[in-house]
């Protein structure tokens, strides 16, 4: 912990390059606002630069690790009425943006997106300065990342950097520690995990992709989903949660940082891109022409499972 | 060593002593809710957390739990994650259940009599959150199933370090040593704790376990451990009071004459709505009523936490949502916190436990903001007297 805390680390060589275009772009009128991050009090979080002037106020560092392609989301009327968007993306993060093109959900030319050359983050931003990667801190997502240059973009700021560090366990180690498991082991597992959620849907809200006018999770006439959180409407709650994200999740890891009680969310959400991969072929990319498989029709999609 | 006279007001109990106390009450059947410290790693969960396999710290959550036995109660000062709001209004209950017979339905009612229990070391933030929403829930109706809760339930606080510099209970008319809304309150001294029972219920638990306690010599602290009690409280009050001062009722008064300022109509651009402000917050106490069905012709109604930050909170059978953005939304929250509540109250929304803000991954910070608001209301008063 000591040594993590006073070894020094290198500032990012595209900050001043990432104020730069900020300004430059505000100060041209080509966005009204750049959505980044900052640092304050508690540490890194997100900032919406509207005045030129600010922009010195921009950082990238390992604590960025939210995902502001949520603030793209069209329903975001707040966000909106600021005007166009200058957004800065990781390659996960503008894997979203491809989801949300995909689903004619944006086009491209409502956002423009700056993006950064990514050497992986930590699991919290929420610290006074950024600690050097290691195996203990890394966000567990980051191990193997395959877009961490997003191609998706207008600007790629900063140098290549290096590869993140193996995590103590991957996600992948992680699922298949369950996925080992018996049956019984699981089930007691997953309901443990969801009997404590208390359904304040904040896994949705911060999700990019969960952008649906009317959430599933709200109908009353007829109710699919039980709205109180005991463990059958837990239960179903966070299945169809899951399921709804399968094959469109950028493994941001957000819905789990922001949960409240701290549920594993990313261990569903990266077996169901395990599937996903398994059946379709498919992995989530920053292409928006790569058809997802819940928006693709194939002849040749597997269907053993209709008798 | 004499037994504990109940009539006087502060008794001293060893550590020992509060431990075998709380298997008594556990021994006669009592209920006894606590902070316990859960071992992430020893339980199901460990397979989902890196920090389960770090060297050195293992992660521990506290959480108010009903205690099993008197070795789980945690006398430490970390803050549960959700507050103990969940034992007075639980995330979900009953309600009433009903079932149809052709035309007729019945209506089954839930008891809103509660067998006694005992809260141990809440926090003082958590307890005083409770009496503050006892306005709202006896204003025009009253409550049964909390005011229920409320009189089965004596509460016994621990007086605390402040956890972090999120916390600022002494900026909304409380402190780390308050007992509002608990009948008792302990403060670590050497060799144990000082115990003051403030209400006739805390009296009662007193005198219930009378062995268990020892007059303090020197009536109203004036001994030793009184003074060394004393100081700590102060310490604590002190560092409580360096994360934030504000003027709370020019704060409200500046708030309920600003609604369409900049600083409070612009809020909410970073947040999420996603709630969890809300969960963990004690003082946040809207409900919504949700009708579960449970087969053909029966089911529960019943409540189950709601959050102002959700777009459906307000949104009306028309379609219209009269808080339309997540800005009226945000602002909001502050609003009915620090002036819609007290104007119609007396009393602060809010009891500074900081919470919300620990949550918020999306970096509102409440400090900030009523920092904010704070200044703005010193400037207007310094322009208009
Ligand atoms: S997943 Fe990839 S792009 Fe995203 S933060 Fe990690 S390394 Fe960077
Ligand atoms: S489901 Fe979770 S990890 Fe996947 S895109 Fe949404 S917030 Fe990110
Ligand atoms: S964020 Fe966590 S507690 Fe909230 S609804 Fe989602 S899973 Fe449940
Ligand atoms: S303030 Fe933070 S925790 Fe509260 S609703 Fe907004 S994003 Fe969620
Ligand atoms: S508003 Fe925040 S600080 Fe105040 S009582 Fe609620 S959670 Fe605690």
């Amino acid at each position: 912990m000591s040594d993590t805390v006073t070894t020094e680390v290198p500032v990012y060589a595209g900050v001043a390059e990432l104020r730069r275009i900020a300004r430059e772009l505000l100060d041209a009128g080509d966005v009204r606002v750049i959505i980044g991050w900052e640092h304050a009090r508690r540490g890194a979080r997100p900032v919406f630069i509207t005045d030129a002037a600010d922009a010195d106020r921009l950082i990238f560092d390992a604590r960025c690790v939210h995902n502001l392609v949520t603030y793209l989301n069209p329903r975001r009327d707040n966000v909106a009425e600021l005007g166009k968007i200058g957004l800065v993306v990781k390659g996960c993060d503008a894997k979203a943006v491809a989801g949300l093109l995909r689903e004619a959900q944006l086009t491209r030319d409502d956002v423009v997106l700056i993006g950064v050359r990514c050497g992986g983050v930590l699991e919290e931003a929420e610290l006074p300065r950024a600690a050097p990667l290691g195996p203990e801190n890394v966000a567990p997502r980051c191990f193997g990342c395959d877009n961490r240059e997003p191609e998706l973009v207008d600007h790629l700021l900063g140098e290549s950097q290096p590869e993140p560090p193996r995590p103590l366990t991957t996600i992948d180690e992680r699922v298949a520690a369950l996925d080992a498991q018996p049956l019984e082991k699981r089930w007691a597992f997953w309901t443990e995990q969801f009997g404590r959620c208390v359904r304040c849907y904040a896994c949705r809200q911060v999700c990019p992709l969960c952008v649906c006018e009317r959430c599933v999770a709200e109908k009353s006439r007829p109710q699919w989903i039980e709205a109180s959180p005991h463990p059958r409407g837990n239960l179903s709650w966070n299945i169809t949660r899951a399921l709804h994200l399968a094959g469109r999740c950028v493994d941001c890891g957000e819905c789990e940082r922001f949960c409240p009680v701290g549920i594993p969310l990313s261990l569903v959400n990266r077996k169901l891109q395990q599937i996903v991969a398994e059946r379709y072929d498919y992995a989530v990319s920053d292409d928006p022409e790569h058809a997802a498989p819940i928006g693709d029709y194939r002849l040749d999609d597997k269907q053993e499972f209709i008798k | 060593m004499t037994s504990a006279d109940p009539t006087r007001g502060t008794y001293f109990i060893t550590e020992d002593d509060l431990r075998a106390l709380t298997g008594e009450l556990l021994g006669a059947g009592t209920e006894v809710i606590a902070p316990v410290a859960l071992d992430v790693c020893a339980s199901p969960s460990a397979i989902a957390s890196s920090a389960c396999l770090r060297p050195g710290v293992k992660p521990i959550d506290i959480e108010y739990r009903a205690l099993e036995s008197a070795a789980q109660l945690n006398l430490g000062s970390g803050l549960p994650v959700l507050s103990l709001k969940q034992y007075f209004l639980p995330e979900y209950e009953a309600l009433c259940c009903w079932r149809q017979h052709g035309t007729e339905i019945e209506i089954e009612a839930v008891p809103t009599e509660f067998a006694p229990r005992v809260v141990l070391a809440a926090k003082p933030c958590d307890s005083a959150a409770l009496a503050v929403v006892d306005k709202v829930m006896n204003w025009d109706y009253a409550d049964e199933l909390w005011n229920g809760r409320r009189e089965a339930t004596t509460i016994v606080n621990l007086a605390c370090p402040v956890v972090d510099e999120s916390c600022f209970c002494t900026a909304v008319g409380t402190a780390p040593d308050d007992a509002k809304g608990a009948d008792a309150l302990l403060t670590p001294v050497e060799g144990g704790f000082l115990m003051e029972a403030t209400t006739d219920k805390g009296r009662a638990l007193v005198e219930a376990h009378a062995a268990r306690f020892t007059a303090e010599e020197g009536a109203g602290g004036a001994g030793a451990r009184g003074r060394q009690a004393a100081e700590e409280r102060a310490a604590a009050r002190a560092r409580a009071a360096a994360n934030l001062e504000i003027d709370a009722a020019s704060v409200r008064d500046w708030i309920d004459t600003h609604f369409e300022d900049p600083l409070l109509a612009a809020l909410g651009v970073r947040c999420n709505g996603c709630g969890a402000c809300s969960s963990v917050c004690p003082t946040c106490h809207c409900f919504d009523i949700v009708d579960e069905e449970e087969g053909i012709g029966k089911g529960t109604r019943r409540r189950c936490w709601d959050t102002c930050q959700a777009p459906t909170f307000t949104l009306h059978a028309s379609g219209h949502n009269p808080r339309d953005s997540q800005n009226p939304r945000y602002r909001q929250r502050i609003n009915h916190k620090f002036a819609i509540y007290p104007l119609k109250f007396g009393e602060v929304l809010c009891t500074g436990c900081g919470r919300c803000t620990r949550v918020c991954h999306a970096g509102q910070d409440l400090v900030e903001i009523l920092q904010a608001i704070d200044i703005a209301a010193r400037r207007r008063e310094a322009v208009s007297p």
